[in-house]
């Protein structure tokens, strides 16, 4: 899909007020110097596939929505999430570039970019 | 002044279905068996460690230490449960090995139980699941297996991993079942058998993951003045290690390595005073195929990449230069989560004794590993034949 939607597909983490750290969250402490400074702030939905899998066998909690996949993204923000990856092509490869094109349950949703 | 600690008795249930027996009896029944074994009277037993998961969940009994306790008739002794998800069982040995060590008492008893096999699919995803952080990965849908197929793609990338390789593991490990007695499962797989077997988290199949199960295992733990004569061979406890590594998947730093594996054994060498090529077998955490390849790496045995080479051939079968899961593993023994940890004790033991179904021979050193939920969990445990 194309680039365009980089702005409109923003990711909330967590902005330490103290040190700068960047956590993905929910958390009540930063994980670098313990500050409960905490502020969400919007990062750029733009990363890199580093792996992802079909779950076939969803939680009770998903079954609905089985199969579905799941994909940890590390984002040019310098931050990995866990997240949705969403009709992956059949040569996906971790490297793959990747846009958030959503949420999910206040989970993104990611979608590979056209190389 | 520490003392030194020895495993002096041990006793285990079948692992696999086991209808009509509860979580307490199946408990008792392997404890009783260790008591009796080690010949130590019970009243010289002075803590028992119960490493147990999800019992409330699937059976709603908890306090499973100070119930257990009542049934065998032991004294007004501390009595702890511990959880650490698949962890449990090699934790609880952990503080029991040190309840002994630091001289809180003379005789300790550990005792690993699960009862899966009652529950609905749904209700046994739903307690697994229980040992995800659920801030997190948990509400993205992800499960334990979908964890170590993204960790299998990723390796596969990296080091030309083949399904082969990795069905070789599961061949091995099905196969060493049939030779063990306390086996759920024991099988000669083909690599087609395996091949075809339905997708669970692609590029995961059904027969690279292991089986829910019941069991229990037992071991007792003494010092050395307590050790009769005529009594069971004892082993010795060389090392101990636990470790935590990152709750949360994002948290790893490779996907392909759990860090707390890797401090746990470097901590157990280091405690041990032993080298790896000093082990002459391991019991270690296969909860998936791939688990195996990536935990061997982890422990130290061989290079990044290596291990899915060393299983493919023949390397880690008994005979090879390292015999891994002899007893068939979570993958053919079956995983009754609390037990688990304790059970790959009580197999190493027979192997150090030279008393097993699928012997290694002449064992001098053996390892056990178990791994608790996204890596947060570890031991890594060092056991030595008595006169090595």
């Amino acid at each position: 899909m194309p680039k365009r939607e980089i702005e409109d597909c923003q990711i909330n983490v967590l902005h330490c007020e103290n040190c700068g750290t960047l956590d993905p969250g929910p958390r009540s402490l930063c994980p670098k110097c313990h500050s409960a400074e905490l502020a969400e702030i919007a990062v750029p939905g733009a990363g890199t596939l580093l792996s992802w899998t079909t779950i076939r066998r969803p939680p009770t909690a998903f079954r609905e929505e089985g199969p579905y996949h799941i994909a940890v993204v590390d984002l040019d923000a310098k931050l990995r999430v866990t997240a949705r990856l969403t009709a992956p092509s059949p040569g996906i490869a971790p490297g793959a570039r990747v846009l958030c094109v959503g949420t999910r349950n206040d989970v993104p949703v990611f979608q590979e970019i056209d190389a | 002044m520490t003392q030194r600690v020895s495993i002096v008795g041990i006793g285990s249930t079948r692992f696999g279905p086991q209808p009509g027996k509860g979580i307490v009896q199946l408990a008792v029944e392997a404890a009783e068996a260790a008591i009796r074994e080690s010949g130590i009277e019970r009243e010289r037993i002075g803590a028992l460690y119960f490493g147990n998961f999800i019992s409330g969940p699937l059976t709603g009994q908890e306090v499973l230490a100070g119930i257990v306790a009542d049934h065998l008739g032991l004294a007004n002794i501390p009595c702890t449960k511990v959880e650490g998800a698949c962890a449990s069982g090699g934790i609880a040995f952990r503080h029991a090995k040190l309840a002994v060590e630091s001289r809180q008492c003379d005789a300790a008893l550990v005792v690993g139980a699960e009862k899966m096999t009652q529950a609905s699919t749904e209700m046994i995803t739903a307690a697994l699941n229980c040992a995800m952080d659920n801030l997190s990965d948990g509400v993205s849908g992800l499960t334990f297996p979908g964890l170590f197929g993204m960790a299998w793609r990723l390796y596969e990338q990296r080091y030309g991993l083949t399904r082969a390789q990795v069905s070789a593991v599961v061949r091995k490990n099905k196969a060493n079942g049939l030779l063990n007695p306390l086996a759920q499962m024991g099988r000669y797989l083909t690599d087609d058998e395996i091949e075809q077997s339905p997708f669970i988290c692609d590029p995961m199949r059904l027969f690279d993951c292991c089986p829910t199960s019941d069991g229990a295992a037992a071991l007792v733990l003494a010092a050395d003045e307590l050790i009769e004569t005529g009594g069971a061979v004892p082993v010795r406890v060389l090392a101990s290690a636990q470790t935590r590594g990152a709750a949360r998947i994002a948290g790893h730093s490779d996907l392909c390595s759990f860090d707390a594996t890797v401090a746990a054994a470097h901590l157990a060498f280091k405690e041990a005073g032993i080298d790896r090529s000093d082990i002459d077998v391991v019991e270690l955490h296969d909860c998936f195929s791939i688990a195996e390849i990536l935990d061997s790496e982890d422990l130290g045995f061989m290079p990044r990449g290596h291990g899915a080479h060393w299983a493919k051939e023949g390397r880690t079968a008994v005979g090879g230069d390292l015999p891994i899961n002899p007893s068939g593993g979570l993958l053919a023994k079956g995983h009754p989560v609390g037990a688990t940890g304790v059970g790959q004790i009580y197999e190493t033991v027979l192997q150090l004794r030279g008393d097993h179904q699928n012997l290694v021979k002449d064992a001098a050193f053996g390892l056990t590993h178990n791994l608790g939920g996204t890596g947060v969990a570890c031991t890594v445990n060092i056991l030595g034949r008595y006169d090595a």
